[in-house]
């Protein structure tokens, strides 16, 4: 395999991705978060923390624009980021993945990892706006939500290599770790944190954001395979006389 | 006469090196976005870093979006 290129394509197909996934969050995403925010500085006027002057909504203004720039630079981050570990699974499966084309491969592969790293852990653990959330447990609801993707990411990887060594057939694997998650589902705490926020607020941003990253998903896929199928990294270049 | 050619063939074998970077680029990145609270800075800035938060402002946005915890 050509390690430079390999390396290069992942980047890019993740970098691409990312832009794609924070670009469509200033349309789909960003009006749910200044909702939300809006709704933090009310709690801040009437707990008298801050102050309804025009000097605080220059402060304001300025601290949104960065926080607002920030998406589509984050996105970036975290697209080379995912796309990092997407790229080491396709090219360790690419061979045992099902689809005739490098694209169909990769979109397989996306949809499987949307599944097993986002959705499901998505379901127990949703995504939340601003002002639903106490600093004082940020930490645990990180721990939280971290242990429950590798749960569901390594049993995933656990029941289809068992599976394999057994040579039972794939529907076996599916149910195995259907019944495991299962478990972890309801053996993993809740989110400590009560939602006081509207309801409707909630709901339409937990769409908005679970859209958003979807699109990641399906973008990654196109374009890694895309990219693989063009430059064939896993062909190397041996030369004989 | 000697003739130098070339061939390609596909070689299952993904280099361990990449796969090393790439998990690196991924651990990395998933800190500064998911998860970051002032700690990358604060190996350059001190203390101060926890208080200002400027790369957790910058990733703000996008930590909520992508479903990561946050406050």
């Amino acid at each position: 395999m050509k390690t430079f290129l390999f390396i290069l394509i992942v980047i890019a197909s993740g970098a691409a991705a990312g832009f794609i996934h924070g670009g469509m969050n200033l349309i789909f995403v960003e009006p749910s978060l200044d909702q939300a925010i809006g709704i933090e500085n009310q709690h801040l006027f009437a707990s008298g923390e801050e102050k309804d002057t025009p000097e605080f909504w220059i402060k304001y203004d300025g601290y949104r624009m960065w926080q607002k720039s920030g998406q589509v630079l984050a996105g970036g981050i975290l697209g080379i980021s995912i796309g990092a570990l997407f790229g080491i699974i396709f090219a360790l499966s690419r061979n045992s993945l099902p689809g005739n084309t490098d694209i169909k491969k990769a979109l397989v592969l996306a949809g499987i990892m949307w599944l097993m790293i986002y959705f499901i852990p998505f379901l127990k653990y949703p995504a939340n706006p601003p002002t639903v959330g106490d600093p004082e447990t940020v930490v645990l609801r990180g721990i939280l939500y971290l242990v429950f993707i590798a749960i569901s990411g390594f049993g995933a990887v656990g029941f289809y290599k068992l599976s394999k060594k057994l040579k039972t057939k794939k529907l076996v694997a599916v149910v195995g770790y259907a019944a495991f998650i299962g478990i972890a589902f309801v053996v993993m705490p809740e989110n400590p944190d009560q939602i006081t926020a509207p309801m409707d607020l909630v709901n339409n941003f937990r769409i908005m954001s679970a859209f958003t990253v979807s699109l990641y998903w399906l973008s990654l896929g196109v374009i890694l395979g895309s990219l693989w199928h063009h430059y064939k990294p896993h062909k190397e270049i041996i030369p004989f006389n | 006469m000697s003739q130098s050619r070339q061939i390609n063939v596909s070689k299952n074998g993904v280099p361990v090196t990449a796969i090393v970077a790439l998990a690196i680029i991924f651990v990395a990145g998933l800190f500064v976005v998911g998860f970051d609270q002032g700690h990358i800075f604060s190996l350059v800035y001190g203390e101060e870093a926890f208080q200002d938060l400027y790369l957790h402002e910058l990733t703000h946005d996008m930590r909520h979006a992508a479903g990561f915890p946050c406050h």
